[in-house]
């Protein structure tokens, strides 16, 4: 209506905080450009504190909309030129040039301060060149500068912002406010320069205004009582309609604002990626280059020619990849993971366009397209313009090698990581909203540990009145509201964890770059939705751990094989391999190790590769909450035909017998089976993809389940597909991922099948990792016959090793908790040919010190030469040296120096003296020890489960090595208790575990009365009475050293 | 010289317990929050223990109780027990956080024996509603370490405190961390074993300090006491758990604290005629309250009753979290009060306070108020009228900085019942406060009525119009 007013002003709102400028602004930028287009406005600034990290936001919030998005910036510099007051103001980008000068002022102010905050002097912004931004002015008030310092400010301006420079006025309706309005017409006298309205909008709409005042309150670090004058008078500081700027500005200053906005054309779409222009040999083109390596590539991977079904299918990619001009792309990959071979550190590739023939030629990825049939269309898509997306996972304990080569190879200046936008949780927001209502800190955490996260129907605001939080109901209202509203504002940056942006010319050209929290690090301010949503590539170079362990279980085979040992040279689909998967022994192995796996295994049954691919993604809260795990093992195992209700739904469908598994799958279900466009389905796979944070699925509900009755499907698939939809909310698991990481489960399993003793080695040696502790590991690695032998100074290294032609698996100095890696090495090294021969030679030979020595009497790692780990310990508390430089060996440096006095220590206390030096014994389990002692009289052991029928009552105890409520079940705890044979698992259902928190909660040593369950091989035993018998491990032996 | 130890395992508690009616399980936790450091029977008994998380605590018993422990309080408090135990034994130790250490063998003459010493201070104990682990010793060392470990007799046989001390687990020796690591590395387990090792060997292997801890809990080596000197003033202080909102709850913890206040006084053979009263609020400024009394007085009964018709006069203006009753002023009781109270001896202090007392109790404690600016952008709380007794030094606000406001403002807006016949400036808008629940969304104007006076008007969000104040 406003718009067709024709006496209705136009106007462009200029100078506009969203909540990127924390602890400030109290709307996001989507609110604002929402309501800005609402309002009518002409276009919209969001002129964040030294920074644009909110431009993107806005941008796509305001892409189809006829109001104008303007970059821009507010700025308070540190220091002000000679007698003038210090300058405050707003610089607008008119240009991408002058974008890319905003942006290099904002990176310098960043990166010359702590992470979050900036530092900007008079002399950077002579220095800087601003000649396409332009300025508006926030003259000092009547309070803060006399005026001949603000008149000095505005002359100061007016000589570099010459035709550039606006003065902003506003109106708040504030006490002063004429003062200041006759002092802004004054200068605008003086210096001849225009003035222009401007709204100094700190919120969408006025009801922002307790979320606005409570953010103040935490910026001053003081409560809302409290805040007294830090707080704005009136809530006028949000988007106002048009007719009441009429009212309160003359028409001249709102013109300003439109001709201010006309002026700036940049616009934030149109930025381009440009790739770096090195990787390309000179004298050639980057898709001649390409194709160059590509088939290259292809000789080595297909020595004896490549399948024509992959030929063609490079061929496709090629052209794909040319159409879209992603070489640079590919290239960029292909430079990281070459440098990575090339330095021995592992890599692979993951995402949809990695798994690709191209990227198999590349070396990016191990998944050979000829093996698998896969799905390649969302590679690339063709119709939504969305850069590719590859993750390259390195070993964690060396991505920083590689880290450190893209910054020396593009250099800081074209390097940076992209941000993780830290939003407001319930827990912080509860917290920040209580400190600002100035309720009890000690209250306010009790409250959290109160509520129950998984129960969303928790009532807070009655539990905000039941903990006496306040007395009054109208503030618990409040605070209801304010905590939902926080919920999700950003609160500051932080490092992406593998995300690279490189470019071709100055990163700061493209988007500003400040300093991260780590030394050295720095990040761009956009996170990696910013960067999709404006189309711009990031490269993910990630950490895992497993990678780190096969590359070392590889070596030590390669060791024992006296040849190089590779990924590519073990066999493929290996029916021992996938029998030891069957069974649900699988600790160690990639992916498939959680409880919730192993149970899965021995229902599944995996045969083939692919369908390790399944298992990967099926234990995910996505198939769980969609019940599509029984309708596919029914299917698998023969149970229930397999049918489609057409072809369409077939080809999506046919590979997962008719059930949805992958995100993929359900998006495309989605458009086959509830006639979605493809827009709708990318829309809903961005929802699904923020889900989390602040998406919202509902809208699609209605749709899809209209669609799939209309289109004759049943309405409980219907419900179902849905419900699977939400479960991949944030945690969406594409087929492109799990292909990927089922090799890795594959190549894991081998050697865990085929060389127990390198598969335990490496994964000791590659901690801390995965689910299970060294105890653990040690524990399975001996259930699989590996002999493993104790820490023992002639004869570890720093590292586990293996010894002799038995590959004895012998743990490395590294057991030993709180030894000195220098101090193991010089054990290591300077150990004599026979050994060493007494404590005083060790310690003179390898230089330690006392507390190495006593660390390696802890461990009674000096088998050799004492008797016992007591004996070790007295003979090293003799604190008179030897004067080091003349000291000759006397034969009584190799006297055992023997106390009678001491006591023998008994099995007991050796047990938990291994516990307390090494987290784990190699002597005999203490529930054997307590077991023997009678302790355990009805108990069975996990092994002795295993022969027991289903449906009976039985007693189990061990030590709880896991406690888990997942999400996916409702209120079941799950609990590990281990024994000398095994683990148990015990389930917990909720009205149990609520009669009995005490013992379930710190029992350490757990005793279940319960019902032996049975599915298969999976044993569960249904708990029913839990007694803690924790103290039982102090009656071990006569020892009071905590048990940990 | 024969020594007692008394261990409070719970002193915080004790100290919060003994002002309450209800029994709710409660827990001390340590002042971040995270971690219980003292739990109540009641809460152990549902399994809270210390060193838990409180997370896992309010887990186990959902009603808990929290208390946050304030290391100056704990001093405080048993500071508060030390003057009490002054008056049966004269050479007394604090060992902070929760111990006190007696010399008693100089007692047993004047009790008659060492049982009847024992009794005595158990009777003491219990009068005062404490849980202490007491235990005797021939070194102040020993005494404390079997006391610590719930081992304690009433004896004062030396051969059968050593025997106790031997068989005692060398985590209750107090050895520092480190120390006991290296002793149990050598698979000792008790302090006997400890003690059969040859004291140059331990000196040598171990360290000279660790012999000499050793040397002083046997007694072989001296370990003097510096004793404490009790305070000149008498303090109190109750704190709650759960606020008081009414004068009468106040009652119940003082009666406890004014029969204190009497056996102290009756101790220090002195009377007073001054007592202050500070009542703690959770968001406000403390209440303070000076009750005179006509003459010297130390009966409890009798300071009792002033207060009460004192808390009877005036209702509380918000719940109360601590309650701190002090005494400095005695006066001997031989010696006759001091005729006029505005006498040279007087500094000029004292006659301000004897001047407002006597003006309060004339025109009662509401006619009194000091004013001071308040920030806050609402017009009728920029300003405050605060208790005269008040400490509080508000904030100073440069003049220049403030809004501009009448001189006079009414005390409450009264309707403008005719329309002005100029305005002169506004709007200024005026929105906040809504968080304490007075929001207000008024636009001000300054404008002239029929009368030619100035006046501050407003209209509010209802549409009324009121006059809110006048201009000179």
């Amino acid at each position: 209506m406003a718009g067709l007013d024709s006496a209705m002003p136009d106007y462009a709102e200029l100078f506009c905080f969203s909540n990127f400028t924390f602890l400030t602004g109290a709307s996001h930028p989507h609110e604002l450009a929402e309501r800005a287009a609402e309002m009518g406005y002409t276009a919209l600034a969001i002129t964040d504190t030294c920074s644009v990290a909110g431009i993107p936001r806005a941008w796509a919030a305001l892409k189809d909309s006829p109001v104008k998005l303007i970059t821009g910036s507010w700025f308070a510099l540190e220091d002000a030129p000679d007698g003038a007051a210090t300058p405050r103001f707003i610089l607008l980008a008119r240009t991408r040039r002058g974008y890319g000068q905003l942006c290099q002022l904002i990176t310098t102010g960043r990166r010359r301060a702590e992470k979050g905050l900036y530092r900007l002097f008079f002399r950077d912004v002579e220095t800087h060149e601003l000649d396409d931004c332009l300025c508006l002015w926030l003259p000092p008030t009547v309070a803060e500068a006399n005026t001949d310092q603000a008149q000095a400010c505005g002359e100061w301006l007016l000589r570099l912002f010459e035709h550039r420079l606006w003065i902003a006025a506003t109106r708040t309706l504030e006490s002063g406010e004429e003062h200041q309005l006759a002092r802004v017409r004054w200068l605008a006298d003086q210096l001849r320069c225009p003035i222009t309205a401007c709204g100094e909008v700190h919120m969408h709409s006025r009801e922002r205004q307790p979320l606005q005042d409570v953010l103040t309150a935490l910026r001053y670090h003081t409560t809302l009582e409290h805040a007294g004058y830090c707080l704005f008078q009136n809530g006028e500081r949000y988007l106002r309609p048009l007719p009441v700027l009429q009212r309160l500005f003359p028409e001249e200053w709102l013109n300003q604002t439109l001709r201010i906005a006309e002026a700036c054309s940049f616009e934030p779409g149109s930025l381009r990626y440009e790739y770096p222009p090195d990787l390309v040999p000179s004298g050639e083109t980057p898709a001649g280059y390409l194709k160059r390596l590509t088939h290259e590539g292809e000789r080595q991977r297909y020595p004896g020619g490549t399948p024509l079904q992959v030929q063609a299918l490079i061929r496709k990619e090629l052209e794909l990849i040319s159409l879209m001009q992603y070489e640079h792309y590919f290239l960029t990959i292909h430079d990281i993971v070459a440098f990575a071979r090339s330095q021995g550190i592992l890599c692979q590739g993951r995402g949809s366009a990695a798994n690709s023939a191209v990227c198999y030629c590349l070396g990016i990825t191990e998944v050979n397209p000829a093996n698998v049939e896969l799905l390649f269309e969302r590679f690339i898509s063709k119709d939504r313009d969305e850069p590719p997306d590859i993750d390259v996972d390195f070993e964690h304990e060396r991505r920083e090698e590689v880290i450190q080569y893209i910054y020396q190879r593009y250099t800081r200046e074209r390097a940076a990581l992209a941000a993780t936008v830290i939003r407001y949780r319930p827990r912080s927001a509860i917290r920040d909203v209580g400190k600002a209502l100035g309720f009890d800190p000690a209250l306010v955490e009790q409250l959290l540990d109160g509520i129950d996260w998984r129960d969303k129907a928790t009532n807070w605001r009655q539990q905000v009145l039941d903990k006496h939080l306040t007395r009054n109901p109208s503030v618990a209202d409040q605070f209801f509201t304010l905590v939902n509203t926080l919920l999700g504002f950003p609160r500051h940056l932080s490092q992406h964890v593998g995300g690279f942006v490189i470019s071709a010319g100055p990163l700061a050209e493209l988007i500003p770059v400040e300093n991260a929290a780590m030394k050295d690090r720095t990040v761009i301010q956009w996170d990696k939705d910013d960067l999709e949503s404006l189309g711009l590539m990031k490269v993910d170079v990630l950490a895992l751990g497993m990678l780190s362990a096969i590359r070392k279980a590889l070596a030590l085979i390669g060791e024992q094989k006296g040849v190089p040992f590779h990924i590519q040279d073990i066999p493929q689909e290996d029916p021992a391999t996938y029998a030891m998967l069957q069974k649900g022994d699988s600790i160690g192995v990639f992916q498939v190790e959680s409880r919730a796996q192993i149970n899965m295994l021995p229902r599944l049954k995996p045969e083939t590769y692919y369908d390790l691919v399944i298992e990967v993604a099926i234990v995910r809260p996505g198939p769980i909450q969609g019940d599509m795990v029984h309708p596919y093992l029914r299917r698998k195992h023969g149970l229930e035909p397999v049918n489609y209700p057409n072809d369409a739904v077939r080809r999506v469908l046919e590979r997962t017998l008719g059930v949805p598994i992958f995100q993929e799958q359900v998006i495309k279900l989605a458009m086959v089976a509830a006639g979605f466009s493809a827009g709708e389905a990318d829309q809903l796979r961005r929802a699904m993809a923020a889900w989390k944070s602040h998406g919202d699925l509902t809208p699609f509900r209605e749709k899809l389940i209209t669609g799939m009755l209309e289109r004759g499907h049943d309405a409980d698939f219907a419900e179902r597909l849905y419900q699977q939809i939400c479960g991949f909310g944030g945690y969406g698991f594409p087929e492109s991922h799990a292909a990927s990481f089922a090799l890795l489960v594959y190549v894991s399993a081998w050697i865990k099948r085929h060389y127990p003793s390198a598969f335990y080695c490496a994964l000791l040696n590659s901690q801390p990792m995965g689910f299970y502790s060294p105890s653990q590991l040690v524990q399975d690695a001996r259930r699989h016959q590996v002999q493993v032998l104790p820490p023992d100074v002639n004869h570890s290294q720093w590292d586990h090793s293996l010894e002799g032609p038995d590959r004895h698996l012998r743990l490395g100095l590294r057991i030993i908790q709180g030894l000195s890696r220098e101090g193991a090495n010089r054990i290591h090294q300077n150990r004599p040919g026979s050994g060493y021969r007494s404590a005083t030679e060790l310690r003179r030979q390898a230089h330690l010190n006392q507390r190495d020595m006593e660390l390696l009497a802890g461990a009674n790692a000096m088998p050799g030469f004492t008797t016992n780990r007591h004996q070790a310990y007295w003979q090293l508390l003799d604190h008179e040296q030897p004067a080091a430089l003349f000291a000759q060996d006397t034969p009584a440096d190799y006297q055992p120096d023997h106390c009678p006095l001491l006591p023998e220590p008994s099995e007991g206390q050796n047990v938990l003296a291994d516990y307390a030096s090494q987290g784990l014994t190699l002597q005999r389990h203490p529930l054997a020890l307590l077991r023997e002692q009678g302790h355990l009289r009805f108990c069975l052991t996990s092994e002795q489960l295993k022969n027991t029928r289903a449906g009976i009552p039985v007693q189990v105890a061990g030590l709880v090595t896991g406690r888990q409520r997942p999400g996916s079940a409702s209120g079941v705890t799950f609990v590990t208790l281990e024994d000398e044979t095994g683990n148990v698992n015990v389930v917990v259902w909720l009205e149990t575990a609520r009669r009995q928190r005490k013992p379930l909660l710190t029992a350490r040593l757990l005793h279940v009365k319960g019902v032996l369950e049975r599915e298969g091989d999976i044993v569960h035993v249904m708990a029913g009475k839990l007694s803690d018998l924790s103290h039982l491990i102090h009656s071990l032996p006569v020892n009071s050293r905590d048990f940990q | 010289m024969l020594w007692l130890y008394l261990h409070f395992p719970h002193l915080l508690l004790d100290h919060i317990r003994r002002d309450r009616q209800d029994q709710r399980p409660l827990v001390i936790v340590e002042g971040t929050g995270q971690h219980v450091l003292q739990a109540c029977p009641e809460a152990r008994n549902r399994g809270v223990q210390t060193g838990m998380r409180l997370k896992t605590a309010v887990t186990l018993a959902p009603e808990l109780g929290i208390v946050r422990a304030q290391p100056e309080q704990d001093a405080r408090i048993l500071e508060d027990q030390a003057r009490w135990l002054y008056r049966y034994a004269a050479h007394i130790t604090l060992v902070s956080p929760d111990g006190l250490l007696a010399e008693i063998g100089s007692l047993q003459k004047l009790y008659g024996g060492l049982p009847a010493v024992w009794q005595t201070v158990e009777q003491a104990l219990d009068e005062h509603r404490l849980t202490a682990w007491a235990a005797t010793g021939h070194t102040p060392l020993a005494a404390r370490l079997i006391a610590r470990a719930g081992k304690g007799e009433c004896t004062g046989d030396r051969g059968h405190i050593l025997r106790t001390l031997e068989t005692m687990s060398l985590a209750t020796a107090e050895f520092d961390a480190k120390t006991c690591t290296r002793l149990q590395r050598l698979g000792l387990n008790t302090l006997g074993e400890v003690f059969a090792l040859p004291a140059p060997e331990l000196a040598r292997r171990l360290s000279p300090e660790i012999l000499a801890h050793i040397q002083k809990i046997r007694g072989t080596r001296p370990d003097p006491q510096a004793p404490w000197q009790p305070p000149h003033s008498f303090r109190q202080q109750a704190d709650f758990v759960q606020e008081i909102e009414h004068s009468q709850g106040l009652l119940f913890p003082l009666q406890r604290m004014l029969s204190e206040l009497e056996d102290d006084l009756c101790w220090r053979q002195q009377d007073t005629d001054s007592l202050h009263l500070i009542l703690q609020h959770r968001h406000e400024e403390d209440t303070r309250l000076r009750i005179r009394t006509s003459g010297p007085e130390h009966r409890a009964d009798g300071f009792l009753n002033l207060i009460r018709l004192r808390l009877e006069q005036q209702p509380l203006r918000a719940p109360v979290v601590a309650l701190v009753l002090s005494v400095k002023r005695f006066i001997g009781r031989e010696a006759p009060a001091g005729q006029d109270l505005l006498g040279k001896s007087q500094d000029l202090n004292e006659a301000w306070h004897t001047l407002i007392s006597r003006l309060q109790a004339r025109l009662g404690d509401h006619a009194l108020k000091r004013l001071s600016p308040q920030e806050d952008h609402r017009p009728e709380r920029a300003w405050s009228a605060s208790e005269v007794q008040s400490k509080h030094k508000p904030r100073l606000t440069n003049p220049e900085h403030l809004p501009r406001r009448p001189l006079w403002l009414l005390q409450g807006p009264q309707p403008l019942t005719e329309p002005p016949t100029a305005w002169f400036s506004g709007p200024e808008r005026i929105s906040g406060g809504w968080w304490d629940g007075e929001r207000v969304h008024r636009d001000y104007y300054i404008a002239q009525l029929r009368s030619g006076q100035l006046a501050w008007v407003f209209r509010d969000v209802r549409e009324g119009w009121f006059i809110h104040g006048w201009f000179g």
